[in-house]
């Protein structure tokens, strides 16, 4: 039995009119198609008396087919297939034939217009034909978010998301919440000291009803889709039990072990093996440094229990607590489940490795430092409370040479992009060393200062005009040690001139850095990432926060470089995106997925499970399935696809040989409608 | 006005929906014209697109096909585009030594920001296409009847 | 040689290891042979091993037929081995379903079959046992391992396609070729699916030419060249001649060739950022 369809050909005011004899298409359209039982033509079909008409008329004349000629399917496709809804016609039964975007607006030939949207009209009628009904995928929704990283990024979208009334599971593979803002001094455009407005956010965050914090913890695996995602969280063994640690400080104070670079003073000083990463962490309370501690590297050694080794035991001895220590040498590993509706990265980055600038002397002069370290020479809560002191002697540099895009914008060095923070973190170095060195003198080699940014070019500007930075436009091309003093040679390509200074310290505002584990990272989420490895969004401009798989946001440097401002902007953007999702119990999803097919038996599916679909989905949305017999044994395994992943490209449907995938909504028997109505005269 | 004889190029174009239809929608909206021989297909990705699609067109008498979609690292389905490339590197060739001209098939990467782009593309494929001159070596294939067959190698 | 092969077979069969052989016989005359499915321990003298076997013996392994026999011993020589990787990566067969007997060989046919001309594989790349002594297998440069299709590339647009016409019109639809590839695998094969019927079945020249084109482009970057299809097909069309093509560009585009690794990932199932695009405005 053929369908009923009717043709509504829009004028669009003169839009189409004008250069499409629209009254004509409909005529030839109604001639020339058996199964076309009505069609007209309408000054605007998109306004309410357009719509209405096709209310009416689907209605009136038992329509279970429709095409719209109009616009764009991006304008109205939605606004026809609701009006179709509310006559009792399913949706998917309307299809939109687009005769103005590409005709009318671009063939201003009328004759030659008309025909074309004749075609046109024709193979959305053909298509439509076959169009079967698709009821919307309804998804199950857990209202709990998981917020993977303790930065600010991760702290801001945990607290807006606990805000708006839900649970919020945050992991942080640090032994404290707080990432690279924690280590920051003081912030740019406005210098105001970064614990000062970080900590606070980080207490709001541990005290919040709402988060549940697993810090020293990772992410074992990732499972499942939009709105349920099974997550498996690893939680290292800490070997100390935090419920019963009250972060009184007797144990790290005893510790033997006091030369362990601190990797949160950037290796500018040491911490103990029993420790807290620095005074303000949360939670207050230590970790083992289970590499470096004698005890585990004894127990290691023999092969023993660690609780069985008997070569220091200071920190379990000066334990307070009793009965039961809050130490546990023998802690291990444990993996716990959460299940969540939706997913923040917000990983953050890293600094890139000093070592990849021999000709810096990075890695190599103790008083090459990094961006990063700089910024805990001059925190206060530093390892110099916050007074300059270059690392070999402790002596106040009073010439300190900063080189900016160390990394940045250097293909060579495998970063061709810009860091987008150092041009500004760089002046305020300068003016963080003439506030506390007023007699010193700061050059900074740039290759272009990019301050775009509100406040940003007036802060760059004072750090030039008021606070006396000497910039130089140019790259240096080699750091060399004479004597006590570091010799910078680079060039001015302003004035055409070599210049060499003699540097009490060198800074290097070394580029930001995707995790080293990003990539892998990525691929337990099923998220795209680009070519340095940051996390890709899943439209440049359109969807900044959204992953490239539905359901996972992100937030932060793990997308990109960024500042504090954009960070937080973007964390409470996911973060309201997340809100928004777990608002509703369920959530509808567009039918298009993949379906494999399924027959009676003896061949049950004409799947013969060779599986090319799983390897290209982008998703992993495609499944293996065994087909049983009634003994439980296995007759066939044949794919399936699991509807909450699928996002409905097709891929699978045109690698497979035999066809027995199809994507609903573009199926076989659809395109293959269309292309067969391409008949060209 | 044309005249009766003048040979105009049938052209079936397989657009993605996220970059190279937006695109075409995009010339629309500038009034950018172009020729019209060119009927679009609309599909969610171009790794959607089976080769079958494309010697189906030819079937119904297409003397060109544009297959185009996102620019590599834009797919809307991150990976789509780029099986969709592997399939071409060596669907292409095959069409090729069997002695279908490869200016008949035609392949491009247009965003959705290049209107522009998808002028200058399908001008150019109708261009190619119209020099060639019909594809009549398909066009005997589809009508003539199975005991005629014999005929086709000796024209 | 034989007496090795026999041997081994006679104790795969009394050890259990497997249910059946899958062996070459002897056929109706000294230059014939034929499949043999060895499944008592006392048969195994039919089993042979001469120049003339010159098929592929691992299309068996896709038939329910002798799939019912239960696990297999299989003798391959080194091109038929190279299928086995494949079905492995297909998910068609486990590993351990199968027990191959692999034998190393210097050709095949009488005359000498074209897949032997440029062979590398003497010595089976994945075996369980290796029967013969090992041939260290050579390696041929890429245009000689292509250099039958010299020829062919060099007509012009118009002779490959007066040739292809010519050769496409004589199928007549047996199917002879895809029933036969060990790689032609499909439960409902694409010509056969009716709703819609994207390959007109009839044996007429449009549905002749989108059904070779097809059937080629189904087996890119999986033919592993054994040239059955070719051998079998009743109307002599130089089949592996377009099978051979799409190894060549898989091979050129993608530095992939079928059969060869069981580690590599499968080149129509996976893609490389940095593919060739040169025919892409």
């Amino acid at each position: 039995m053929g369908k009923k369809i009717g043709v509504f050909v829009c004028h669009c005011g003169t839009n189409i009119s004008a250069t499409v004899d629209v009254e004509k298409v409909a005529e030839e359209t109604k001639k020339n198609n058996p199964g076309v039982s009505y069609t007209t033509t309408y000054k605007y079909m998109c306004s309410d008396p357009g719509q209405k008409l096709l209310r009416d008329k689907i209605k009136e004349e038992g329509l279970t087919g429709v095409v719209i000629a109009a616009c764009s399917p991006k304008m109205h496709e939605h606004t026809f297939r609701n009006a179709a809804i509310k006559s009792g016609l399913n949706p998917y039964h309307v299809e939109i034939s687009n005769i103005r975007e590409q005709c009318s607006w671009v063939h201003p030939d009328k004759p030659v217009g008309t025909e074309k949207s004749t075609d046109l009209v024709r193979m959305m009628t053909e298509k439509v034909r076959k169009d079967k009904s698709l009821k919307p995928i309804k998804v199950h929704v857990t209202k709990r978010a998981l917020i993977i990283g303790g930065g600010i990024a991760g702290i801001q979208a945990a607290l807006d998301i606990a805000d708006g009334g839900h649970e919020v599971i945050m992991v942080e593979r640090e032994a404290s919440i707080g990432g690279h803002m924690a280590q920051l001094s003081e912030t740019f455009p406005t210098l105001d000291c970064s614990q000062c407005i970080m900590t606070p956010k980080m207490v709001e965050a541990a005290q919040h009803d709402n988060i549940t914090m697993h810090t020293w913890s990772e992410i074992e695996s990732i499972t499942g889709y939009l709105g349920n995602f099974d997550v498996k969280i690893r939680k290292k063994a800490r070997s100390v039990d935090l419920d019963l640690c009250t972060g009184c400080s007797s144990c790290w104070q005893v510790c033997p072990c006091k030369k362990i670079k601190s990797e949160f003073d950037m290796g500018l000083a040491n911490r103990t093996a029993i420790y807290i990463p620095f005074p303000q962490a949360i939670p207050s309370k230590p970790v083992i440094d289970r590499e470096n501690c004698i005890l585990f590297k004894d127990a290691r050694k023999k092969n023993i229990k660690p609780n069985d080794s008997k070569v220091c035991r200071k920190c379990i001895d000066a334990c307070p607590i009793a009965p039961v220590k809050a130490i546990d040498y023998n802690q291990e590993d444990e993996i716990i489940d959460v299940k969540v509706g939706a997913i923040i990265v917000a990983t953050g980055f890293r600094e890139l490795e000093d070592g990849l600038y021999g000709e810096y002397g990075g890695g190599k002069y103790e008083d090459v430092i990094t961006g990063m370290q700089f910024e805990r020479l001059a925190s206060a809560s530093g390892p110099t409370d916050g007074k300059i002191k270059r690392p070999s002697d402790g002596k106040e540099p009073e010439i300190v040479v900063f080189i900016q895009c160390v990394g940045s914008r250097d293909p060579s060095k495998g970063c061709s992009y810009c860091s987008k923070t150092c041009c500004m973190y760089t002046a305020k170095h300068t003016m963080l060393y003439k506030h506390k060195v007023h007699h010193g003198h700061a050059f900074v080699f740039y290759i272009d200062i990019r301050c775009a940014g509100k406040g940003y070019e007036e802060f760059s500007q004072r750090a030039i005009e008021e606070e006396g930075a000497t910039y130089l436009r140019g790259r240096v091309s080699r750091v060399y040690k004479k004597g006590d003093k570091l010799i910078v040679l680079g060039a001015d390509t302003l004035t055409g001139s070599v210049v060499e200074i003699e540097a009490d310290m060198v800074v290097l505002a070394s580029a930001m850095k995707a995790q080293d584990d990003a990539e892998q990272f990525a691929q337990k989420l099923s998220i795209q990432y680009d070519k340095d490895k940051f996390f890709s969004e899943m439209h440049p401009k359109l969807k900044p926060v959204e992953s490239s798989s539905a359901g996972i946001f992100l937030a932060g440097t793990c997308q990109g470089p960024k500042d504090i401002p954009e960070t937080v902007a973007q964390a409470g953007a996911a973060a309201s995106k997340v809100l928004a999702l777990l608002s509703s119990d369920e959530l509808e999803r567009e039918p298009v997925v993949a379906r494999v097919d399924r027959q009676l038996p003896p061949v049950f599916s004409t799947c013969i499970g060779c599986f090319y679909c799983q390897k290209v989905c982008p998703y992993s949305a495609i499944e293996s399935e065994d087909i049983k017999a009634r003994d439980g044994s296995v007759i066939k395994t044949v794919a399936r696809v699991n509807e909450g992943l699928c996002q409905g490209c097709g891929l699978c449907a045109a690698t497979c040989r035999s066809k027995s995938i199809e994507l609903d909504g573009f199926n076989d028997e659809q395109i293959y409608a269309e292309i067969n109505a391409v008949e060209f005269n | 006005m044309a005249e009766e004889t003048k040979f105009e190029p049938k052209i079936v174009a397989f657009l993605c929906n996220w970059c190279t239809y937006a695109g075409a929608d995009l010339a629309g909206t500038g009034r950018n014209q172009y020729q019209a021989n060119v009927r679009v297909i609309k599909l969610p990705c171009t790794g959607g697109i089976d080769p079958l699609f494309l010697i189906k067109a030819f079937e119904r008498g297409a003397d060109g096909i544009l297959v185009s979609g996102c620019h590599p690292g834009d797919c809307h389905y991150n990976s789509g585009n780029y099986h969709a490339r592997r399939r071409w590197n060596v669907f292409r060739p095959l069409l090729e030594f069997c002695g279908i001209n490869p200016e008949r098939i035609q392949f491009s990467w247009i965003s959705a920001a290049e209107g522009g782009k998808w002028v200058e593309t399908i001008n150019g494929v109708v261009d190619t296409v119209r020099a060639l001159g019909p594809f009549e070596g398909y066009q005997k294939i589809n009508t003539i009847g199975p005991d005629a067959s014999s005929e086709s190698s000796q024209t | 040689m034989i007496e090795a092969l026999r041997k081994k077979a006679e104790e795969l069969l009394r050890s259990n290891t497997v249910d059946v052989i899958y062996g070459y016989g002897e056929g109706s005359t000294p230059e014939r042979t034929r499949p043999v499915f060895i499944t008592k321990p006392e048969d195994v003298n039919k089993l042979i091993w001469n120049k003339y076997c010159v098929y592929n013996l691992t299309t068996y392994l896709k038939r329910q037929e002798s799939r019912k026999l239960g696990k297999p011993a299989i003798v391959v020589k080194g091109c038929d081995a190279k299928t086995i990787v494949v079905l492995i990566k297909e998910s068609q067969i486990k590993r351990e379903d199968v027990y191959i007997l692999g034998v190393t060989c210097n050709g095949v046919g009488e005359p000498l079959a074209t897949k032997c001309k440029a062979c590398d594989v003497n010595t089976p790349r994945i075996y369980d046992d290796l029967i013969g002594e090992k041939i260290e297998n050579k390696e041929i440069p890429f245009d000689e391992r292509y250099a039958e299709l010299d020829e062919y590339e060099k007509l012009s647009e118009k002779e490959k396609w007066d040739f292809w016409q010519k050769q496409f019109a004589k199928c007549i639809k047996c199917y002879a070729c895809s029933s036969i590839c060990p790689l032609c695998f499909c439960d409902r094969c694409i010509v056969d699916k009716n709703q819609p019927q994207w390959i007109d079945p009839s044996a007429h020249p449009r549905g002749n030419l989108s059904w070779n084109v097809t059937r080629a482009y189904h087996l890119a970057g999986r033919c592993i060249n054994c040239e059955e299809c070719q051998r079998v097909c009743p109307a002599d069309i130089p089949l592996n001649l377009l099978n051979k093509k799409l190894a060549k560009e898989t091979e050129k585009n993608f530095n992939y060739r079928s059969g060869y690794n069981i580690d590599d990932e499968l080149a129509m199932a996976t893609y490389k950022e940095d593919d060739n695009q040169d025919f892409i405005k």
